[in-house]
């Protein structure tokens, strides 16, 4: 099948907008009348507020008010419910608002925020989860039975778990005996911050009427609208919420904002509006990121390399909140054994408050962990086995059709094909093949590998839709709620929609304004979903529309409705394309010469609903989660230089099973993105805490992102086609997946190679030649004596 | 009081922009505690948006002409204004080909777009101890023309940085210039650095040699290990006095990477810098006495 | 207690009146409406805020408005010509050099000083002369690309 949009290289079509500068984000946009708000953040990590003094502030000129917790004591929140506006009565980790001031400028609210006096009464502060976790633990949360928290999860009032997952399948216990190697390992994860570009921003009007209007740099409009409305307590159709361009997501704008808190605001300043701008600053310290992390894990194989059994237990450090992380939590837990079957499984992953930032979801929610300890484990059994990581992988992949996830999910006949995705990464990184030595000889080169398979962490009735209007001209206008953070979504949307009417791609139009009032509702642009979701609203949307379409002309025509054809803008009679009707003369109903007219505006509507997914059982995690599962893998050959600790790639693999590529360019281009983040959180990046709980590193001179000129040497994407049958054009989701297998695939060239481990994130130079000390001083040793031997001995005058 | 210093504005203050040198020397014989000059900006801008320095007059002294010259004379040396850019550094055909160490130090400094902004002086005098364009200048014996309304004087780099964000230079002065001597033409001089995953970085070596075959004098100056740039003069010794130079890079290394001061700090352990040092003099001194 | 001061950005002349400590950054984006500068550190270490001043690239959030004064200032608003884009913008949008495009402003126009200045590039020039930019989406193989094509037509422009 031959299609003229739906698998070109069409250039994003936003672009013309963003090389001009003239693309609109929330960070550009003014009010009439606009106030603009500073938070006073806690400087202590757990205390309890005894006096808050806001005269000072309030002699600033230019100082409209100042808004404190105790006055707005609302809970809010997506999943836990556990978040306050304002700190209330206590603050829970260094960074924590305590007040807002609002002023006529932004200098007067930065001077004013210095003159808020606030009194603590400290408290003793937890740092680590395992520390929370104790028995003894003082509690960072005391009311967590009071907390609205969505049946999901399962937070445990009394302790510092804001939620438990279990998942149980098969017996571990048997499993391990009938294992003949047993192995069991720990494994770290460091917090990361988002650093999307566009620093978290809002501009919030509460107007007296009760109506409230929101422009927000957020991934999508309804989860803003509807924690609003459940917090706050507001009708949902008196919220609007506007998106424009957003300066990227990365899962940091999914999950609460503080749209509501600003919403407040605006209210407290005499319904005047009020804008909200992060700096990069709060960006580390205030706003959430991602999570920290233990892992321990014990896994039994057979001889022959058959996975037998797991247990694991992950320990996620989710900071003093964890609103959205305790989806992470549950994702990292049932996305445990990653593509492989494994018939005995038990798994544990607790997210545990403490009194560190805020976390949330980042590219992968959850996965990008789980496959850290996975992809490893696979690693450490192939060797210690005798067996080759290849090889163990393709004995354990599941196979679709027939295997069962842990979750008990029967995997879709059609859910790809993993084996193809293993064979593609092998060939492609010439797996086997020695690398070539490295030119200095006290470095080493290796490769490594790591598989992973990702579906859309998401609640099961998790919708979406589409609304598609044809304008006189018969252009159309969709309007949907995709978020459109970067990703290319949209463009591949309008393509499909252009192919589906024979239109140009011109002549269809998305506004880049998310809109509750004007936009269709979608659940949410997370998890790669959007694509997938969104696409099969939109295929519903121009089926409905194509049948009113085929109805008028069936008539005027007079002929059956599945004897005409949309081509080239026309509705045709098949086989006879000399008798059409030009879409132009029905989208706004047809008129006969005489002035009788039939049928009318052409709008289209179109919903997905996933009909098999469940909630997870609460005590053995069994159910559907999940509406897809993309499969792929990440091969690297990278150098490693045993003196100083530096790996440097030099050719990154990506093989990804999408279903179908509807865009080849941009379906390049995310997974270029992801390589190279995956590569910056692989090796560099880390929020670091001093003994205070203050982050030190809150910048990026001391976090270090990659820049171009770190880049690996060579990248290769690959793409493999096996249709989702209910998938747009046979379509699965990407995004995040094009990160999630690079930090495993780097340890396990290293411990291939050399046996190193490399149990903790990020690999960066300092950690790396930690480790090569302590496990191969006698490599290290070896290279240290090439390196400082000189065979050409140089004599100086004296 | 919030964590950190989040700030998007600056502070107020009043600024000047003095057309001549002496008019900015009588600003600031007023003003002095209450000012701070400005050169590039990049570094008193930062530290403004940090609150660490909240002046209430800002001396701008971008317009004064003789602060705008970069001259090389033979017999006297370098000659670098304190408004002279890094990026107008780095393209200058003698850094390029006589101060080597500089040249590289500049390159590796910063972005290039910071670099048009950026200034030599103004690097030296923020006394950042991660920052790399200090660290050539001690190797080079580089000094200081300090000026105030009443008086000039000179100093050596390595006197005038006196640790963290400190420096030697009274409320009323300026720093006006910064000389280098001229190099023997023998002289050899390289600079390395050790930033991978860090735009900062973790250690640095400038390293000075009168002559590769007849070593006399030699200069070997660590930055961003300690609180300010640290010269191994024992390590420095071994050089002088060892005939099998292949064997003297490898003591001298290990001298260094002990008799020096190293911290730890959020960028990395005082393990770790010891052990870089002693790779970066390993590689610094072999190129060169070229005997890699 | 403000200044009056006089900017040329992009072509027009444009008088606006700034206080002593007002950053060029908030002057450019708040007062004079220059929206394609963008900001996402405010201390000199993403680029975003990069713009030509008098022909040279600087960061606009180190740099006081009032010293400015007189100044020419071209942001990637003033790169199209007579409605035509310049070729750099053109091959941005062809390579898919951009994802979110908060960074793109800054990528387009330091681009396309480079390749004004060095139309030749290599690899490594491209590579060191954008080091100062940040893009968060990791868009840096396709924006490589894009300079690397665009590079003909400034060959040719320099060449007339």
């Amino acid at each position: 099948m031959s299609f003229k949009y739906v698998g070109k290289p069409i250039p994003p079509q936003d672009g013309f907008l963003k090389v001009t500068g003239t693309a609109t984000y929330t960070f550009d946009l003014e009010l009439p009348g606009m106030l603009y708000a500073k938070l006073v953040t806690s400087t202590v990590p757990h205390a309890r507020i005894k006096k808050i003094d806001v005269s000072r502030a309030l002699g600033v000129p230019g100082v409209v008010r100042v808004v404190t917790g105790k006055e707005y004591p609302y809970r809010v929140g997506m999943y836990a419910g556990d978040r306050d506006l304002l700190a209330i009565d206590k603050v829970n980790w260094v960074g924590h608002p305590v007040a807002a001031v609002i002023a006529e400028t932004l200098e007067a609210a930065e001077k004013a925020i210095d003159l808020v006096d606030v009194e603590y009464e400290e408290l003793p502060a937890i740092f680590d989860p395992l520390e929370a976790l104790k028995p003894d633990a003082l509690l960072i949360h005391e009311k967590m039975e009071e907390y609205r928290h969505s049946p999901a999860f399962k937070p445990i009032p009394g302790t510092n778990i804001a939620n438990k997952f279990t998942l149980v399948r098969g017996d571990v216990e048997k499993g391990f005996r009938e294992s003949d190697v047993v192995l069991e390992e720990e494994f770290h994860i460091s917090h990361v911050s988002h650093c999307y570009m566009e620093v978290q921003n809002v501009i919030a009007h509460y107007h007296l009427d009760g109506t409230v209007e929101i422009w927000t740099s957020w991934q999508n409009v309804a989860p803003v609208r509807q924690i609003m409305a459940l917090s706050l307590g507001i009708p949902h159709n008196k919220i609007i919420v506007r998106i424009p361009y957003v300066g990227g997501g990365f899962g940091g704008k999914a999950g609460l904002g503080w749209e509501a808190l600003v919403a407040i605001l605006s209210k407290a300043a005499g319904h005047r509006p009020v804008k909200l701008v992060l700096s990069r600053k709060e960006q580390f310290s205030t706003a959430a990121v991602r999570e920290g992390f233990h892992a321990f894990a014990k896994a039994g194989f057979k001889k022959d390399g058959t996975f037998n059994a797991y247990s694991v237990r992950f320990i996620l450090d989710a900071g003093a909140y964890a609103d959205y992380t305790v989806n992470v939590g549950r994702a990292v837990g049932y996305s445990a054994d990653g593509c492989y079957e494994i018939p005995n499984i038990n798994v544990e992953s607790l997210t545990v408050y403490t009194n560190k930032i805020p976390t949330t979801a980042l590219r992968g929610f959850g996965y990008p962990e789980s496959h850290w300890v996975l992809e490893q484990i696979i690693d450490r059994a192939a060797k210690k086995l005798g067996i080759d990581p290849s090889e163990i992988r393709r004995k354990n992949l599941v196979k679709p059709g027939h295997s069962h996830t842990c979750t008990g999910e029967r995997l879709r006949e059609d859910a790809g094909d993993p084996q193809k995705v293993l064979k593609t990464l092998v060939d492609e990184i010439g797996w086997g093949k020695p690398s070539e030595n490295p030119p200095e000889p006290w470095k080493v080169r290796a490769k490594g590998l790591s598989l992973f398979v990702k579906g859309p962490a998401q609640p099961p009735n998790a919708a979406a839709s589409a609304i598609l209007k044809f304008n006189e001209d018969a252009s159309i206008d969709l309007l949907i709620a995709t978020g459109n953070f970067g990703q290319g979504t949209v463009t591949a949307l309008m393509q499909i929609v252009a192919e589906e009417f024979g239109l140009p791609l011109e002549k269809v139009r998305v506004d880049y304004v998310r809109d509750t009032h004007k936009s269709a509702y979608t659940w949410q642009t997370v998890g790669s979903r959007g694509l997938f979701t969104d696409g099969i609203a939109i295929l519903k949307a121009i089926e409905d529309a194509k049948n009113q379409i085929f109805t008028v002309a069936s008539e005027v025509l007079r002929c059956p409705k599945d004897q005409l054809e949309l081509v080239d803008g026309e509705v045709r009679v098949k086989g006879k394309p000399w008798e059409k009707i030009p879409l132009q003369d029905i989208v706004m109903g047809y008129t006969y010469p005489n002035g009788n007219s039939i049928g009318g505006p052409v709008i289209g509507r179109g919903v997905f609903m996933s009909t098999h997914t469940t909630y997870l059982d609460p005590d053995t995690g069994q159910g559907n989660p999940t509406i897809f599962h993309t499969f792929g893998g990440t091969a690297v050959e990278l150098e490693l230089d045993l003196l100083t600790g530096e790996i440097n790639i030099l050719k990154a693999v990506e093989v990804l099973d999408l279903g179908k590529v509807i865009n080849p360019l941009l379906v390049k281009q995310q997974t270029h993105g992801g390589l190279i983040m995956g590569t910056s959180i692989s090796l560099y990046e880390e929020i670091k805490f001093d003994e205070r709980g203050w982050v030190v590193n809150p910048n990026f001179t001391s976090y270090y992102l990659v820049r171009i000129k770190d880049l690996p040497r060579e990248v290769v994407a690959r793409y493999i086609e096996t249709p989702q049958l209910d998938g747009p054009y046979g379509a699965r989701g990407i995004g995040e997946l094009t990160m999630i297998g690079v930090a495993p695939a780097i340890a396990n060239a290293i411990y291939n190679s050399i046996g190193v481990k490399l149990d903790r994130l990020p690999m960066n130079p300092e950690y790396v030649w930690r480790a090569l000390r302590e496990q191969r001083p006698d490599l290290v040793e070896e290279a240290w004596k090439r390196f400082s031997k000189y065979e050409k001995i140089v004599e100086v005058t004296i | 009081m919030s964590f950190g210093a989040p700030y998007l504005t600056l502070p107020e203050f009043t600024y000047h922009k003095p057309k001549s040198l002496k008019e900015a020397l009588q600003l600031l014989n007023e003003f002095r505690d209450e000012a701070k000059v400005m050169a590039g900006g990049v570094g008193l801008i930062a530290f403004m948006k940090e609150r660490l320095l909240a002046p209430n007059h800002v001396i701008d002294i971008k317009d004064i002409p003789e602060l705008k010259i970069i001259e090389y004379r033979k017999g006297e040396g370098l000659k670098i204004g304190a408004t002279v850019t890094m990026s107008e550094i780095e393209k200058h055909d003698i850094v390029r080909e006589k101060y080597v160490a500089l040249h590289q130090a500049v390159k590796a400094g910063s972005d290039p777009i910071i670099k048009n902004r950026a200034t030599l002086v103004g690097n030296i005098c923020e006394a950042i101890p991660w920052v790399d364009g200090p660290v050539p200048l001690i190797a080079y014996n580089a000094e200081l023309e300090i000026m105030s309304v009443d008086n000039v004087r000179r100093m050596p780099v390595s006197e005038f940085i006196k640790g963290p964000v400190e420096i030697s230079l009274e409320p009323n002065e300026i720093v006006t210039s910064v000389y280098l001597p001229d190099l023997p033409p023998e002289a050899k001089s390289l600079f390395m650095k050790f930033n991978t995953g860090s735009e900062f970085a973790l250690a640095t070596l400038a390293a000075y040699v009168n002559d590769s075959k007849k070593p006399r004098d030699a200069r070997l100056v660590y930055g961003a290990v300690s609180t300010k740039p640290v010269r191994a003069y024992e390590a420095e010794k071994i050089i002088l006095t060892n005939k099998n130079i292949s064997e003297a890079v490898i003591l001298a290394a290990e001298k260094a990477s002990k008799e020096i001061d190293v911290i730890s700090d959020v960028l990395a352990t005082e393990d770790y810098r010891r052990h870089l040092v002693k790779l970066l003099t390993i590689n610094v001194l072999s190129r060169i006495f070229e005997v890699g | 207690m403000g200044r009056w001061i006089t900017l040329t950005v992009n072509g027009s002349k444009r008088r606006v009146e700034v206080k002593d400590n007002e950053i060029l950054l908030d002057v450019l984006r708040d007062k004079l409406k220059v929206k394609s500068v963008k900001a996402a550190c405010w201390r000199g270490e993403c680029g975003l805020c990069s713009i030509l001043l008098n022909g040279k690239l600087v960061k606009s959030c180190l740099v006081l408005a009032v010293e400015v004064d007189g100044s020419e200032i071209l942001t990637v608003e003033g790169l199209a010509r007579d409605g035509e884009l310049a070729p750099i913008q053109r091959s941005f949008i062809e390579h898919g050099a951009l994802q979110c495009g908060f960074c793109t402003p800054a990528f387009v126009l330091a681009s396309h000083k480079l390749l004004e200045e060095n139309p030749s590039a290599s690899e490594d020039e491209i590579k060191e002369s954008l080091s100062g930019i940040v893009c968060r989406c990791g868009t840096y193989y396709e924006i490589i690309e894009a300079i690397k094509d665009a590079s003909k037509h400034y060959q040719v422009r320099k060449k007339v």
